[in-house]
């Protein structure tokens, strides 16, 4: 029982002399945003290029890997396609492992979400819609989205109430 | 078994009647179908309701109904928002809040989506202002992407923003109105979906009700059909038990059946060679044609009654399994002839003409059992005679050609009367022949051909029939008999007997009594044969092992070792000796002593007391002359001590030997007679009960030898006495014997055999 503590201690002490390194050698590793900043992602990560944390334009969110799905939403009557950026790869981007993040919207909606769920569930940054940037009268400019259709069982009211639209931070714990 | 027997095995109680009246297979099959039916329309129906509610869960999960409550409130709240922007925008029109401005407005018009579309129309249908309302809206909306769209058409200016600012006010009562409307709205859609899922959750529950109460049916059921046919089984199990129980009751009353009739055959045959005998003196006397006509008749029906009693032990042997085949050397040519020389008299005495041809490719020495082939042979012959009242009886022997390669072929042909094809068929069954009317008409017990048959079977063949009625019958034996060189000469071999010159026996007797072997001394020297004597087996064995012998003559109980043990011994040497004939002579003719005999490896056995004509028809068949008998004396006197002295023996003694040597014999007989009834006692007295039987077995050999019936009872009651387990009933035995000597001494010297007063007599006490 007390081998734990001692090999978890042991691992952290190991993660953050590593860390350390890390930010020794490439921290401001991120670029710092050219155009109008879309997203900003707050919190502890070792990739970052604001005292804040990440903030990225639209053309930084188009350079990372890119993917896409068609999904049916409570909000459109057709079902759409949503492109963006996995939010895994987002967190790898920016170097950072959070248990949880909250989601803020400009019209200050707020919400939880477990990152645990988010990755499983295949959690999309988007920021296309039918390949087209979205206005924020078109819930744009960033939509969180999950593919809906091809997991059902991502369909209930907690997902749909994690899939914020007009999304400006994320805010990582 | 009576007609009712099936009744009594499977007995009809009330209860059996009761399981009769529960549904046939056929009924319980149809309601356990139907049970199954109902049971998957149950499932079908409670799946379907199942299927709904999710249907209805599903559906207002996927669009999120419930949430445009919610949307009209954000709605107004934006508007609230913006209207707050607006204000402080008129009040302090910089670049800072104008931006902010622009931002509310977007937010605001990116949430007019969610209230304004088809489907919020659809379920606000009911809502009278929410048209009117959301035209109110897009009109703003259109008002104000004059400034705030991407690309604004006009500049706002202060005018602008404040009927602008006055628009939107217009919108705050309507979109409150419609904010609480659409939530009462949803309130009752909630309502009305809680229901439909009550009334769809009490359907499932009566339906899983349903399915329970037939589920209980359906086990009740099959519960019931298992009870019913586990019940059956028990009853088959219980019949089955009873029907094995009467079927071993029904074998073990056959195989007593058997056992019996074949002591009984041989209990009866016994006599019956006495009565042969005394019938055959009897037509040595001087008789009137009439006597000689009765007697002639009563002698064939004597024949043909002990024809039929060997007949019958034959068939008991078969069924018991007790019969055996013993394959030997044969002259098939010779045995052929001899049937035909035995079967000519009877042919010829009919009219009937008799031929026996022989093909020249039949081998001719074969391994065969003489006796049964013969026996076969006989009866098939004697058959044809007997149904055929004119014409011929052909006998045709032939090497078996087709299916029957490798058989000789024997087949009897007549022109008799004939049998139709059922007849045929049931010809070969036990106490069948012909028909009844023919049975009565020719005789007979309908053995024979049921014995043939077997015997044909036993030896790996068979008999078969064809026959027209009126026109004849052919009867063929086919068996696969073994050829084989011609034996050398000079073997031990018993030649099948007959017609060939007769010679000089050298036989060995073995046989503990004196007053036998000084008998069966005279009776072989009568005979012209030479006799070689061994008092016990052991000097038998040592005998048969120094000099050939043609036959051995073996008695069964000697000291030192029994005819048994010596007959195995003189088989266990090296051949030829090993293989000379040995016949027992035993005063008991059980079957299992005979069964003993035969496997102890004795070739046969005869019964004494061995009469002179019975050894010399036995030492025919062995090879030996056929001496010629002496002419029997006159009458016999009237017989008034029948009860103790047998006359026939005596006569037949007095006739082949000489009445001096019977004289000579009885005399040593009872000369030793007080010595032997000293033995005896000391061995009652030491309790020594086999030394007491085996004893008196010896008593009683010499005294049936010598016509003593008295003393033969006595010796066999006091063998009895020496097997029971009481020394009394040994003592008192002892005693009636010397008794019955005494008496017997007495009448035979009143008779004149035995010379007066030879030996002082002893007192009974």
């Amino acid at each position: 029982m007390s081998q734990m503590p001692r090999l978890l201690r042991r691992t952290l002490l190991r993660a953050a002399a590593c860390a350390a390194l890390c930010c020794a050698a490439t921290a401001w590793a991120l670029d710092p945003p050219a155009g109008k900043v879309v997203l900003t992602v707050a919190g502890e990560m070792q990739h970052r290029n604001s005292p804040d944390g990440a903030a990225f334009d639209m053309a930084m969110l188009q350079k990372l890997p890119q993917r896409s799905f068609m999904t049916k939403t409570p909000w459109y009557a057709e079902p759409r396609k949503f492109t963006g950026v996995a939010l895994r790869d987002l967190l790898d981007a920016i170097g950072a492992a959070p248990k949880a993040m909250r989601a803020v919207a400009l019209n200050d909606y707020r919400v939880e979400i477990p990152v645990d769920d988010a990755l499983k569930g295949d959690l999309l940054v988007a920021y296309a819609l039918d390949d087209k940037p979205m206005l924020v009268r078109d819930k744009g400019p960033i939509v969180l989205m999950f593919p809906f259709d091809s997991r059902p069982e991502l369909r209930n009211a907690v997902n749909y109430s994690r899939a914020a639209w007009q999304l400006k931070t994320l805010e990582l714990r | 078994m009576s007609d009712d027997a099936p009744h009594d095995l499977v007995p009809r109680s009330p209860r059996d009647r009761r399981q009769q009246a529960v549904p046939e297979p056929r009924a319980r099959r149809f309601w356990l179908s139907i049970i199954g039916v109902a049971l998957a329309l149950a499932l079908l129906g409670a799946a379907y309701v199942q299927w709904r509610q999710y249907q209805l869960l599903d559906g207002t999960r996927h669009f999120q109904n419930d949430a445009l409550g919610w949307s009209f409130f954000q709605l107004e709240a934006e508007q609230l928002r913006l209207r707050n922007e607006m204000q402080q925008a008129a009040s302090d029109p910089t670049g800072d809040t104008l931006q902010k401005l622009q931002l509310r407005y977007d937010i605001f018009v990116s949430r007019l989506g969610l209230v304004d579309h088809e489907r919020a129309a659809r379920i606000m249908a009911a809502q009278s202002s929410y048209a009117p309302t959301m035209a109110q809206v897009r009109a703003f909306v259109k008002s104000g992407d004059r400034y705030f769209a991407e690309n604004p058409q006009a500049k706002l200016t202060p005018e602008a923003m404040r009927s602008l600012l006055a628009e939107l006010d217009t919108l705050s009562v309507p979109l409150h109105d419609l904010s609480l409307s659409a939530s009462h709205l949803l309130y009752e859609r909630v309502t009305q979906r809680n229901a439909a899922v009550r009334t769809q959750s009490k359907q499932g529950i009566a339906l899983t009700f349903f399915q329970c109460v037939l589920l209980l049916v359906f086990a009740f059921t099959v519960l019931r059909q298992f009870r019913a046919l586990l019940q059956r089984r028990e009853r088959l199990e219980v019949l089955a038990d009873r029907l094995s129980a009467a079927r071993a009751e029904a074998e073990s009353a056959s195989r007593a059946k058997s056992v019996f009739l074949a002591n009984m055959s041989h209990e009866i045959r016994t006599p019956f060679h006495g009565l042969l005998g005394m019938m055959s003196l009897l037509q040595e006397t001087p008789l009137t044609t009439q006597q000689a006509g009765y007697l002639h008749t009563a002698k064939d029906s004597a024949n043909h009654l002990l024809a039929i009693l060997n007949d019958i032990l034959d068939i008991s042997k078969l069924e018991s399994g007790n019969l055996h085949v013993v394959p030997e050397p044969v002259d098939l040519a010779r045995l052929v002839r001899e049937v035909d020389a035995l079967m000519r008299v009877q042919a010829q005495s009919k009219g009937l003409s008799l031929n026996v041809t022989m093909d020249a490719d039949v081998p001719r020495w074969v391994r065969a059992d003489p006796t049964r082939l013969k026996q076969i042979l006989f009866n098939l012959l004697s058959n044809a005679v007997k149904f055929t009242a004119v014409g011929h009886v052909h006998v045709r022997v032939e090497a078996g050609t087709g299916t029957a390669a490798g058989c000789v072929v024997f087949s009897v042909i007549d022109t008799g009367i004939g049998m139709d094809e059922a007849t045929q068929v049931r010809v070969f069954q036990r106490f069948v022949q012909g028909d009844d009317t023919t049975s009565r008409r020719h005789g007979g017990a309908g053995l024979g051909l049921e014995i043939s048959r077997s015997l044909a079977r036993l030896m790996g063949g068979d008999i078969t029939v064809k026959s027209v009625p009126n026109e004849g019958s052919t009867f063929v034996l086919a068996l696969p008999l073994l050829k084989i060189g011609p034996p050398s000469a000079g073997s031990a071999v018993p030649p099948t007997g007959g017609d060939g010159p007769g010679r000089m026996l050298k036989v060995l007797v073995a046989e503990d009594h004196p007053v036998n072997r000084i008998y069966l001394e005279a009776v072989l020297d009568k005979l012209g044969h030479q006799a070689v004597f061994a008092e016990n087996g052991e000097e038998a064995v040592r005998a048969a092992q120094e000099q050939d012998f043609d036959i051995v003559l073996m008695d069964l109980h000697m000291p030192v070792m029994d005819g048994f043990a010596a007959a195995r011994a003189i088989r266990a040497l090296p051949l030829p000796r090993g293989a000379m004939p040995i016949v027992a002579l035993t005063a008991d003719a059980f079957q299992d002593s005979q069964e003993q005999a035969r496997q102890s490896g004795m070739d046969e056995m005869i019964t004494k007391p061995a009469h002179l004509p019975q050894l010399r028809d036995l030492l025919v068949r062995y090879g030996g002359a056929a001496a010629s008998l002496a002419t029997p004396p006159a009458a016999a006197p009237a017989d008034s001590h029948a009860d103790i002295v047998d006359r026939a023996t005596v006569e037949q003694f007095h006739a082949t030997l000489s009445p001096q040597k019977y004289t000579a014999l009885l005399g040593s007989f009872f000369e030793s007679q007080s010595a032997m009834l000293a033995r005896l006692r000391e061995s009652a007295d030491a309790a020594d009960r086999s030394a007491v039987w085996n004893q008196a077995h010896a008593l009683k050999g010499a005294a049936l030898s010598l016509g003593l019936r008295a003393v033969v009872e006595q010796a066999e009651a006091l063998k009895q006495a020496a097997s029971g387990p009481e020394r009394h009933s040994l003592h008192s035995a002892l005693d009636t014997l010397e008794r019955h000597l005494l008496i017997t001494r007495d009448l035979c010297q009143s008779l004149g055999w035995l010379p007066a007063a030879a030996s002082p007599g002893r007192t009974v006490s």
